[in-house]
C-alpha cells in the first residue's frame, strides 16, 4: 500500500495532539509520530496561569484528551528536542543526532516567552510561565514568599497576578504603557480590569519603565524611572512571546513573525505544514496574514491541519477568539479590533456583562466583553458568527439591552 | 421501566423560542430547552469545566458554552464540538396544561 505515509510532528501541544486526532479520523492506517521536548501528556496551558496556580486543578484534570490517546489512536510519542529540519532529504534531526524521516511534516512549535533584559545576574533568577514544569518552579518559589513583582500586564502576567493574590501574595504588576492588555482592549475594558485588581489589593503601575533592579540578600529593589521603589522577592515576567522558529533560522522556510502559511495550512515547503501560535497564516476573511497565540486558534488550525495533511482540502476561516479569567471576571476577544469605524457598547456593569462592538461600514469587526463567568460569552459568539457572516447590523440593537442579539443571526 | 419522577418546571412561555432556562433541582442544575422540535433538558453544567451552561448560545439543536465555544447536542447531550468531548446526561421532558416538566429519576 504505497498510499501509507509518514507523519511527523515537530512539537507536542494543543495543535499537535488535535491535529493527530483529526488525522487519525480520517487516514487509519498512517503513521503518526509527535515530538515533545515537554515530558509530559499534552495539556491545556489555560489552567496553568489560573486554577493550577490556585490549587484549583491538578495536572491530570487538564490534560487533552485521555491518558490513553496515544495508545488509542496508535499515535507515536517520541519525547525529544527536535534540533533542525533537512526539508531537502526530509528528515528531522533530534538533539542527539538522530535522524527521522518523514513523507509529511506538520510543526506545532508555539512560542517562546520574551525575556526581561536588565542585568545578567538578575536576568537569571526571574520566573517566567510557559509550561508546566515552570508553573511547578512559580508555584514552588511563591510558597517561600509573600512579595511578588511582575513585570508586564498583558493577559498572563495579569492571570498570574489574580491568581498569585487569592493565595494571599502581595503583588506589584509593573507595565510599561498607559493601558494594562495591550492596545487592543478597548481602554474603558482595560480600566475595569485594572480596577478589579486594585480592589483585590494588587499594585498596578502603568506609565513604568525599570530603571533598576538591584539584589539585596535574598530580596530585590525594582527602581523605576519615575524614582518609585518596588521591593520584592520573587520577579515574573510576562512580557509577551515569540514564535518558537529558531530551529529553522537559516533553512528555506520562509519565516516573519512565525511560520508563513496559506489557508490550507501548507509552508513555503512542499509537504511542510504549521498550525497554532508558531504559524503567521493568510485570513481570508481578512485577506491579510495574521499570528495569533489562542487556545481556539491552536485546537481549530490544529484539526484543519489534520484535515489537510489527510488530503482533505480545508481552508482555515476560524474568526478569533480569545478569553483570559482574572479575579471573578471573564474577558472575551473575537474578531480584529484594530481598524474599525466606531465603538458601540453594549450593557452597564460587569455583573450582567459589558461588550464594546468595534464596527466597520455597518458590519461588526471585532467585539471585547467583561463580566462575571458566563455573561458576555453568548454575545461574543453571536458577534464571532456575524463577523463571519459579514453580516450589516442594524447598529440600535447591539446598545439596546431589552433586544436579545440571537435574532441577528437569523438574517 | 426507567423511574418517572415528573418536576414542574414552569409555564411553556417562560422558555423564549430557541433558548433555555436554567432550572435547579434537588442541589442539581439542568437546562430546559425550547427549538423548533419541542422542549429538551440536559444537565445544567459543561462538562469540560464546571460552568454552567445557562448563559450559553442556543442555535437550531444546539447549546454553545458560553466558557470556550464546546457545543452539545440539545436533544443526545453529544459533544459535538472541542473543547467539549464528553457528553451531557439529557433528561426526559414533556408539556402538559401549559406547563413544562422535566423527568429527574
Ligand atoms: C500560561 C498560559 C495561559 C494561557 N491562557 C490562555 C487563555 O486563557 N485563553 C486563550 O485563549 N489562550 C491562552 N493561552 C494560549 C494557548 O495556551 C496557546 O495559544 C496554545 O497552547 C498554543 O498551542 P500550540 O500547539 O501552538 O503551542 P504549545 O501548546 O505551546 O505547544 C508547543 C510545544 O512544542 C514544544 N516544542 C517547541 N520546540 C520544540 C522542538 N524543537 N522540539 C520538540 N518540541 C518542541 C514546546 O515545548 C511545546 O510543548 C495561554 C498560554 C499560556 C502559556
Ligand atoms: S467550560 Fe464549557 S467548553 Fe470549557
Amino acid at each position: 500500500m504505497n498510499s501509507l505515509k509518514k507523519i511527523l510532528i515537530i512539537g507536542s501541544g494543543q495543535a499537535a495532539i488535535y491535529a493527530a486526532s483529526e488525522f487519525r479520523k480520517n487516514d487509519k492506517y498512517s503513521s503518526i509520530t509527535i515530538f515533545g521536548n515537554e515530558n509530559h501528556h499534552p495539556y491545556e496551558r489555560p489552567p496553568l496561569s489560573k486554577e493550577f496556580l490556585m490549587d484549583k486543578k491538578k495536572k491530570d484534570e487538564f490534560l487533552f484528551f485521555s491518558k490513553n490517546f496515544f495508545d488509542d489512536h496508535n499515535v507515536c510519542f517520541i519525547n525529544k528536542k527536535i534540533d533542525s529540519v533537512d526539508f531537502k532529504n526530509k528528515y528531522l534531526i533530534s538533539f542527539d543526532n538522530k535522524k527521522y524521516f518523514y513523507d509529511k511534516l506538520l510543526i506545532t512549535t508555539g512560542s517562546t516567552n520574551r525575556k526581561v533584559e536588565i542585568d545578567k545576574e538578575i536576568d537569571n533568577e526571574i520566573y517566567y510561565l510557559r509550561n508546566l514544569d515552570e508553573a511547578n518552579k512559580i508555584k514552588k518559589k511563591a510558597s517561600e514568599v509573600n512579595n511578588i513583582a511582575i513585570i508586564g500586564g498583558g493577559f498572563i502576567g495579569l492571570e498570574i497576578a489574580s491568581s498569585l493574590n487569592q493565595q494571599n501574595k502581595s503583588v506589584n504588576v509593573i507595565e510599561i504603557s498607559n493601558q494594562l492588555m495591550g492596545r487592543i482592549i478597548p481602554s474603558p475594558i482595560a480600566n475595569l480590569v485594572k480596577a478589579e485588581h486594585e480592589k483585590n489589593g494588587n499594585k498596578i503601575h502603568l506609565d513604568s519603565k525599570i530603571k533598576s533592579i538591584e539584589k539585596i540578600n535574598d530580596a530585590f529593589k525594582i527602581l523605576l524611572e519615575n524614582d518609585h521603589i518596588i521591593e520584592t522577592e520573587m520577579i515574573i515576567g510576562g512580557i509577551g512571546s515569540i514564535p518558537t522558529t529558531d530551529l529553522f533560522n537559516n533553512s528555506d522556510l520562509e519565516l516573519k513573525n512565525g511560520i508563513l502559511t496559506n489557508k490550507y495550512n501548507q509552508t513555503s515547503v512542499e509537504n511542510v505544514y504549521a498550525a497554532g501560535d508558531v504559524s503567521n497564516f493568510y485570513h481570508p476573511l481578512y485577506k491579510k496574514n495574521i499570528r495569533l497565540e489562542s487556545y481556539q486558534h491552536a485546537q481549530n488550525q490544529g484539526i484543519n491541519a489534520g484535515k489537510n495533511i489527510a488530503g482533505i482540502k480545508s481552508e482555515y476561516l476560524s474568526v478569533p477568539w480569545m478569553w483570559s479569567d482574572q479575579f471573578d471576571l471573564n474577558l472575551q476577544l473575537t474578531g480584529l479590533c484594530d481598524d474599525y469605524h466606531e465603538i458601540i457598547e453594549r450593557g452597564v456593569d460587569t455583573e450582567n456583562g459589558i461588550i464594546h462592538f468595534f464596527i466597520k461600514d455597518d458590519k461588526i469587526v471585532g467585539a471585547c466583553g467583561l463580566g462575571l463567568v458566563g455573561k458576555v460569552g453568548r454575545d461574543i459568539r453571536i458577534a464571532s458568527k456575524l463577523i463571519e457572516k459579514q453580516t450589516i447590523i442594524d447598529k440600535k440593537i447591539l446598545s439596546d439591552l431589552n433586544q436579545k442579539l440571537n435574532p441577528l443571526l437569523k438574517k | 421501566m426507567a423511574e418517572e419522577n415528573w418536576i414542574e418546571v414552569g409555564k411553556v412561555d417562560s422558555i423564549d423560542m430557541e433558548d433555555l432556562i436554567r432550572f435547579d433541582h434537588a442541589e442539581k442544575t439542568f437546562c430546559v430547552y425550547r427549538i423548533e422540535d419541542g422542549f429538551y433538558a440536559t444537565d445544567g453544567i459543561c462538562t469540560h469545566e464546571e460552568v454552567h451552561l445557562e448563559d450559553g448560545l442556543v442555535m437550531d439543536d444546539e447549546i454553545e458554552c458560553p466558557m470556550h465555544q464546546g457545543i452539545f447536542n440539545i436533544k443526545t447531550g453529544e459533544a459535538i464540538s472541542p473543547p467539549a468531548c464528553d457528553d451531557l446526561k439529557t433528561y426526559p421532558v414533556k408539556v402538559e396544561n401549559d406547563l413544562v416538566y422535566i423527568n429527574i429519576p
